[in-house]
C-alpha cells in the first residue's frame, strides 16, 4: 500500500515537473504545492549537513548557532521522516541532541526526543505547538521539519515567468498568522519566497531563499535550498541560516535514530 | 534723578500718546497670538532631567540593550465571582480586549515603513504566554498557556492552574489568589500611552460582564497628568478670572476699571507665551503653570494701580493729574517688585533642569513684561474712558468704603500692632519655631499617581491593582562584569596565553608538527592585537580555526582543530557571567533579600527563568526549582526557554553576551521615598555579600528616574530658591538704601515660606514637584506686598516724623491696596481646589496660604516691629 502510495506521489511528482517543462498545461495547485514540498524535504532518501544560524537583532547584535542534522525518510515521498540533531555550537550547549518521528498524517503528531548533557537528561517532548522558535532563531520548528500541506487550503493567486505564488489559508486555528504566500520557482519547485501574513493583510514575517546549489547525488542532482533568511518584522531580528556540507543518500543506519545514540551521537553525526 | 525722569516721561508719553500706546499693545498681542497656534508640548516628565544626566542617559543605554519598552498595564479584577477572572466570561473578554490590543498600533508618521503603538511581540496576556510542564513521566510539554479562550469553567480553571504554577507570572499577569490579571502592553514610546489608554477604555466601556477594569503603568500616569494638565490649564484660568472678576467688582464697582487687571494679565501671557513659542521652546507641564503664575503676579501690581487709583481718584481734579499722581506714587515701587519677583524667577535658570530654567526665564520676562504694560496701558487706558463711566468710580463710593468691614477689620490691624506690639513679636516667634520643626518633619516623596485625586480612575486602578500584585512601578537593577578597560585588557591577556598554552599541549597530545602550530600560534598573536575586547579576540580565533577546519584536513589534524576551538569556546563560556551558576545564585540570593522586606513586592530575573525551566526538565517538583549545579546546565535552560514562541522574552533579562543582566524589580507604590529605600538596601546587600566575580550595578527604569528627578528638583529648587533670596535682598538693600530695611522686607517672605513648609511638613503631605515650584511664588508676593507697605511707611514717615501719627494714614489706603490683593488673589485662585489633578490643588491652597500669611506679616509684623524699633529704623532718615 505504502509503494503505491510512493509511486503515485513521485509520478504526479514526474509529471508535475514534466508538465511544467513543457509550458504545455499549467500543473494543478495541488501538484505545485506536493512538488515544492517534496523538493524542500524529501529530495533522495536521506540527507545530512550542517546547519547554521546567525540571528541578528534589531540592534545589529549577532548570535550563532551550528548544528548537524541527519534525516532519513520512512515512509513514501512526502510521508513519515525522521531528524536528527545535534549541537556543535555554542559551545555550551554542544551534543545537546535532539530527534524528531516525523508523521505525516496530521492527525499523528510526531514524536521528539530532547537530550541535554549538561543536565544529562532525556526528555520525551509532548505533542504541541510547532510553531515555536528553533534554537531560538527567527526560524520555526515547522520552518525546518515542513508544514503539512493537508494543513492549509491553496490557491494559486499569481503566476508570473518564473513563480506560482500560491496563497496558504490554514483549515483550522491556533496558528498566528491568517495566511502566507509562496512564491514557488517554476522550473525547481523550490518556495523561494515566503510571506506570513496576519489579520488586515500585515505582512510579519518572511523566508526568502538566497541561494540554492545543485547537491550531486550519485547520478542525479538534487536543487538544494543552502541559504535563506527569515525575518519577523514584528521583532526587527532576523536569521540567516546556511546550509552545509550537504550529502545525500549515504545509507543512514537506521539505528542513529534512538535514544542510546541521543545521548552519545555517532562521529559522523559530530562531523 | 534717572529713575525720576523716567518715570516722568513714561507716565507722560502714556497720557498724551494713549492711542498710539493703545494701538502698540493690540498690535504686539496679535503678533504674539500668532505663535501660539504653533504650540508643542511635551508632556515627557523624563524632560526635567537634563539629556546629559547620567542616570537618564543609563537609563536610556539600558531600554536599548535589553529592548525595554514603557508599558501599560491593563487589569481586571473580579472578587465576586469564586473563580476570581478564571471563568469562562472574564477570559473571553480578556481574550477580546488582547486581540482589540494587538490593533493599537499606526503609522509612524517619522518613518512611514514602521508602526508605532503597542509592540505585539512583546505584549503579555494569558493567550500569548508560553507553559511548560510535565506531561506524564519523562515527558515535557511546551504550549500556549492559553491557546484559545475556554468554553468551559473545568478548561478556565486549567488555565488559572497553568497560569498560577509558572513563579514568573504569579504577581506579574495574574495574582496569587487569582482574583486579578493583568495584560501587559509595551510601547514603541511612551508618548503614544495616552492614545492607547483612551482606546481601551472605549472598549472596556462597551464591554458587559461585572468584572472591574483598570487602566495603569507610570507612562499611563505620566502621559494623563501632560495631557489633563492643560486642559486643566484652560479651565482653571479661566474660573479664576471669572472669580478674581466679581471680586474685582465687589471692591471696585466699575466694569470698566476692573477689566484692566483681567486685561493686563491676558496680555502678559499672551505676550510672554507667544515669546517663548515662538523661541522655539515646547509647552512642558511646569510652563503649563506659567499663566496662572504670571496672571498672580501681574494682578498684584494692577490691584495696586485700581486701589490707589479708586483711594485718591477726585472727578473734580483733571484725569491727567489724577493718574499722574497715582502713578508717580506707585511707580517706583512697582518697579521694584516686579525687579525682585523677576530675579527670584531668573534665578530658576541656575536649576540643573531644563523646564525649570525656560520656566523661570519667561516668567521673569512675564513680569516685566506685565509691567510694562502696567505703567504705559494704565494711565493711557484710563485717559481714554469716557467720564460717564467713571462716575460711579471713586469719591462717593469711597464713603461707602470708609465704613466697609475691610477699613475696619485693617484699623484694627493697625490699632492691634500698636498696643501690642511685644505681643505679636511674641506670637510670631513662635509661629516661626512652629514653621521650623514642621519643616524638620518635611518628607521629600514624589508619587505619579497621588497626582491624581482619589477618585480618578488612574488613582483608582493604582489602588486596585497593586493590592493584587507585585506592583505597577518598575525598576530596573542592571549587573554588569566588571567591564572598566583594565579588567577587559587584562581578561584579554589571560585569554590569550591560556589559548597559547592549550595549542602546545594540544599539538603535542595530536602530534602536530612544529611548521602548523607556529603558524597558528603566530595568527592567535595577531589577532590578540588587532583586538580590542577578550569577547572580539576569541571570536574571531573560533573564526581563523573555523576557516582552517573547512579545509581538507588528515583526521588528527581534524581532531586536534576540533579540541582547539573546543578550547576557544570553552574560554568564551567563562565571559559570559550570567551563565555561571554561582552568578546566578548570587542574584537570587539579592532578589530574596529585597524580597523578603516590605522593599519590594516583586522582582523577576534571568535565575527565575533558569529555575523554571530547571525544575520542568527535570520533573517538575518544588524542589527542583533550582539553578542547575553546572554552567552547561545553565545554558541548556537558556537554549530551551528560547524554544519556545518567545525566544526574545529572556533578552529583555540578559544581554547576548550574557555579561549584563537586567532584574526587573516592581514595586506596589509610586512613592519615591520606596525606591530610595530600595537602592539603599541594595548598596547594603553588596558590602555585606561579596559577588563571585566582581559585579558593578546601577539602575534605569521610568520609576527609578523619577527618584533622580525628585532629587534633583529638590537641590535645584532649594538652591535657585537660596539664591533669589540673596538677589532679593541686595535689591531692597539698594532699594532703601539700608541692609536693614532690606532684611526687614524679607521678613515677612521669610516667616511665609516656614509656615507654608512647615505647615506641609505638619500635615504630612510630601514635599514634591508642585510643592518645590510653588516655592518661588511665594517670593516674589511676600517681597511685594512689603515693598509696597514699607516704601509707603518711609515716605509717610518723612512728612510726619512719627510713627503713630502716621499709622491711621498707612492703614488706610496702602493697607486697603494690600489686603484687596490678598482677598483677590488668594480667593481668585482658590477654584482650582475643585481640579481632578491634586498638583492644580495645591497651588490654590498654596496661593491661597502664601498671600493670606504674607498680607498678615506685612500688616500686623511690620508695624509692630517698626512701633517697637522706631529709632532704629528711622532714625537715619532724621539725620537727613
Amino acid at each position: 500500500m505504502r509503494r503505491i502510495a510512493k509511486m503515485v506521489v513521485m509520478v504526479a511528482a514526474l509529471v508535475s515537473a514534466g508538465l511544467s517543462v513543457a509550458k504545455a498545461e499549467e500543473p494543478s495547485v495541488r501538484e505545485i504545492v506536493d512538488h515544492s514540498n517534496y523538493v524542500s524535504l524529501y529530495q533522495g532518501d536521506d540527507s545530512k549537513g550542517k546547519l547554521q544560524f546567525i540571528i541578528t537583532d534589531r540592534q545589529g547584535r549577532t548570535r550563532k548557532r551550528v548544528l548537524n542534522i541527519l534525516r532519513k525518510d520512512t515512509g513514501v515521498d512526502g510521508g513519515d521522516q525522521k531528524y536528527f540533531t545535534c549541537f556543535v555550537a555554542p559551545s555550551d550547549v554542544r551534543n545537546m541532541t535532539f530527534m524528531v518521528y516525523k508523521h505525516a498524517d496530521i492527525g499523528h503528531d510526531d514524536d521528539r526526543w530532547l537530550y541535554m548533557p549538561g543536565l544529562d537528561l532525556v526528555k520525551r517532548i509532548a505533542a504541541s505547538d510547532k510553531r515555536t522558535s528553533f534554537v531560538g532563531s527567527d526560524f520555526l520548528y515547522e520552518d525546518i521539519s515542513g508544514r503539512s500541506p493537508e494543513e492549509d487550503d491553496h490557491e494559486l493567486v499569481e503566476t508570473t515567468d518564473t513563480f506560482h505564488v500560491i496563497k496558504n489559508t490554514p483549515k483550522k486555528g491556533g496558528v498566528e498568522f491568517d495566511y502566507y504566500l509562496a512564491s514557488i520557482d517554476k522550473k525547481t519547485g523550490i518556495a523561494m519566497k515566503l510571506e506570513y501574513y496576519k489579520k488586515n493583510d500585515v505582512l510579519y514575517r518572511d523566508i526568502v531563499v538566497k541561494e540554492v546549489q545543485n547537491v550531486p547525488a550519485g547520478d542525479k542532482m538534487y536543487p538544494t535550498v543552502t541559504r535563506s533568511a527569515a525575518r519577523d518584522y514584528e521583532k526587527g531580528s532576523s536569521t540567516e541560516m546556511i546550509f552545509s556540507g550537504i550529502v545525500y543518500d549515504t545509507g543512514i543506519r537506521d539505528n542513529v535514530f534512538t535514544e542510546r545514540y541521543l545521548r552519545k551521537p555517532s562521529r559522523d553525526v559530530l562531523r | 534723578m534717572i529713575v525720576e525722569k523716567l518715570k516722568n516721561a513714561v507716565i507722560d508719553w502714556a497720557i498724551n500718546r494713549s492711542r498710539i500706546v493703545v494701538a502698540l499693545m493690540v498690535m504686539v498681542v496679535i503678533v504674539a497670538g500668532a505663535f501660539l497656534s504653533k504650540v508643542v508640548m511635551d508632556t515627557d516628565p523624563e524632560n526635567m532631567l537634563m539629556k546629559t544626566e547620567p542616570a537618564r542617559v543609563f537609563h536610556n543605554e539600558t531600554k536599548k540593550a535589553f529592548e525595554l519598552s514603557e508599558i501599560v498595564v491593563l487589569g481586571v479584577v473580579n472578587e465576586k465571582d469564586p473563580q476570581g477572572v478564571f471563568t469562562v466570561e472574564t477570559l473571553g473578554r480578556i481574550h477580546e480586549l488582547t486581540e482589540f490590543a494587538k490593533t493599537l498600533k499606526w503609522r509612524n508618521p517619522d518613518d512611514p515603513s514602521g508602526m508605532e503603538g503597542v509592540i505585539e511581540a512583546d505584549m503579555v496576556a494569558p493567550s500569548l504566554m508560553d507553559h511548560m510542564s510535565q506531561a506524564g513521566p519523562g515527558t515535557i510539554s511546551f504550549e500556549w498557556l492559553m491557546p484559545e479562550p475556554p468554553k468551559t469553567r473545568e478548561e478556565a480553571l486549567s488555565v488559572r492552574d497553568k497560569a498560577l504554577s509558572n513563579p514568573l507570572l504569579v504577581g506579574q499577569m495574574v495574582s496569587e489568589e487569582a482574583k486579578a490579571l493583568c495584560i501587559y502592553l509595551p510601547l514603541t514610546d511612551k508618548l503614544l500611552s495616552y492614545k492607547v489608554y483612551t482606546a481601551l477604555q472605549e472598549k472596556i466601556a462597551g464591554l458587559e460582564g461585572d468584572e472591574e477594569w483598570h487602566i495603569t503603568g507610570l507612562p499611563v500616569a505620566e502621559g494623563a497628568i501632560g495631557v489633563e494638565m492643560f486642559t486643566q490649564m484652560g479651565l482653571g484660568s479661566v474660573l479664576s478670572m471669572a472669580v478674581i472678576f466679581a471680586l474685582l467688582f465687589f471692591f471696585f464697582r466699575t466694569v470698566h476699571m476692573i477689566v484692566l487687571p483681567i486685561l493686563i494679565a491676558t496680555v502678559s501671557i499672551i505676550v510672554t507665551m507667544g515669546a517663548m513659542i515662538a523661541a522655539g521652546y515646547p509647552v512642558h507641564i511646569l510652563s503649563s503653570m506659567l499663566p496662572i503664575f504670571l496672571m498672580s503676579v501681574s494682578m498684584v501690581d494692577t490691584v495696586h494701580i485700581l486701589s490707589e487709583f479708586f483711594d485718591v481718584y477726585d472727578r473734580r481734579r483733571d484725569r491727567k493729574e489724577n493718574i499722574r499722581k497715582v502713578m508717580s506714587t506707585l511707580f517706583t515701587p512697582m518697579l521694584y517688585t516686579s525687579l525682585t519677583t523677576a530675579a527670584g524667577f531668573c534665578s530658576l535658570v541656575f536649576a540643573p533642569i531644563p523646564p525649570a530654567q525656560v520656566f523661570g526665564l519667561f516668567l521673569s520676562i512675564g513680569v516685566l513684561v506685565s509691567w510694562l504694560v502696567t505703567i504705559l496701558f494704565v494711565p493711557a487706558y484710563i485717559m481714554l474712558i469716557p467720564d460717564k463711566r467713571l462716575e460711579s468710580f471713586g469719591l462717593q463710593v469711597r464713603e461707602v468704603e470708609k465704613r466697609s468691614l475691610l477699613t475696619r477689620v485693617l484699623r484694627r490691624m493697625g490699632f492691634i500692632s500698636w498696643k501690642h506690639s511685644k505681643f505679636v513679636l511674641v506670637l510670631f516667634a513662635g509661629l516661626v519655631l512652629l514653621g521650623v520643626w514642621g519643616i524638620g518633619q518635611i518628607r521629600v516623596n514624589d508619587n505619579y499617581a497621588k497626582r491624581f485625586v482619589e477618585s480618578h480612575p488612574i488613582h483608582e486602578a493604582d489602588v486596585a491593582l497593586n493590592r493584587h500584585f507585585g506592583g505597577t512601578y518598575m525598576a530596573n537593577l542592571i549587573l554588569e562584569g566588571d567591564v572598566s578597560p583594565e579588567a577587559i585588557a587584562e581578561r584579554k591577556h589571560a585569554m590569550e596565553e591560556r589559548m597559547m598554552a592549550r595549542l602546545n599541549d594540544l599539538g603535542v597530545r595530536f602530534g602536530i608538527g612544529q611548521r602548523v602550530t607556529g603558524e597558528i600560534a603566530q595568527e592567535i598573536r595577531s589577532i590578540a592585537a588587532s583586538s580590542d575586547s577578550e569577547h572580539g579576540m576569541l571570536a574571531s580565533i573560533i573564526d581563523a580555526f573555523d576557516r582552517r577546519f573547512q579545509e581538507p584536513l588528515l583526521d588528527e589534524e581534524s581532531d586536534f582543530l576540533q579540541a582547539l576551538i573546543d578550547s576557544a569556546y570553552r574560554l568564551e563560556e567563562e565571559l559570559s557571567v550570567f551563565k555561571r551558576p554561582d552568578v546566578l545564585q548570587y542574584v537570587a540570593k539579592l532578589q530574596n533579600y529585597l524580597e523578603s522586606g516590605d522593599l519590594i513586592g516583586k522582582s523577576s530575573s534571568v535565575a527565575d527563568v533558569v529555575k523554571k525551566v530547571n525544575q520542568e526538565l527535570t520533573g517538575g517538583e518544588p524542589e527542583n526549582f533550582v539553578i542547575p549545579e553546572s554552567l552547561q546546565g545553565v545554558a541548556e535552560c537558556y537554549m530551551q526557554y528560547q524554544q519556545g514562541h518567545r525566544p526574545h522574552d529572556l533578552w529583555h533579562m540578559v544581554t547576548p553576551d550574557f555579561q549584563r543582566t537586567n532584574v526587573t524589580l516592581q514595586f506596589r507604590t509610586g512613592d519615591s521615598r520606596g525606591t530610595k529605600a530600595c537602592v539603599e538596601a541594595v548598596e547594603r546587600f553588596f558590602a555585606e555579600n561579596e559577588p563571585p566575580v566582581p559585579l558593578q550595578y546601577n539602575w534605569a527604569g521610568l520609576h527609578y528616574i523619577n527618584l533622580v528627578l525628585e532629587e534633583r528638583i529638590v537641590e535645584g529648587f532649594l538652591q535657585s530658591f537660596a539664591s533669589s533670596f540673596i538677589i532679593v535682598f541686595l535689591i531692597m538693600s539698594f532699594l532703601f538704601r539700608s541692609p536693614l530695611w532690606g532684611a526687614v522686607c524679607m521678613v515677612p517672605l521669610s516667616i511665609t515660606l516656614l509656615m507654608i513648609y512647615g505647615m506641609t511638613g505638619l500635615i504630612g503631605k510630601d514635599y514634591d514637584l508642585p510643592v518645590a515650584v510653588l516655592s518661588s511664588l511665594s517670593l516674589g508676593m511676600a517681597v511685594d506686598f512689603a515693598i509696597h507697605f514699607l516704601s509707603r511707611s518711609q515716605s509717610l514717615y518723612d512728612e510726619k516724623k512719627s510713627w503713630r501719627s502716621i499709622l491711621p494714614e498707612l492703614f488706610g489706603e496702602p493697607a486697603r491696596a494690600i489686603s484687596r490683593n490678598v482677598l483677590v488673589i488668594a480667593v481668585g485662585f482658590l477654584p482650582l481646589v475643585v481640579a481632578p489633578l491634586v498638583p492644580y490643588q495645591t497651588t490654590g491652597v498654596m496661593l491661597f496660604g502664601i498671600l493670606t500669611i504674607s498680607g498678615i506679616v506685612t500688616l500686623l509684623l511690620l508695624p509692630a516691629m517698626l512701633r517697637l524699633f522706631e529709632n532704629t529704623f528711622f532714625k537715619k532718615e532724621e539725620g537727613k
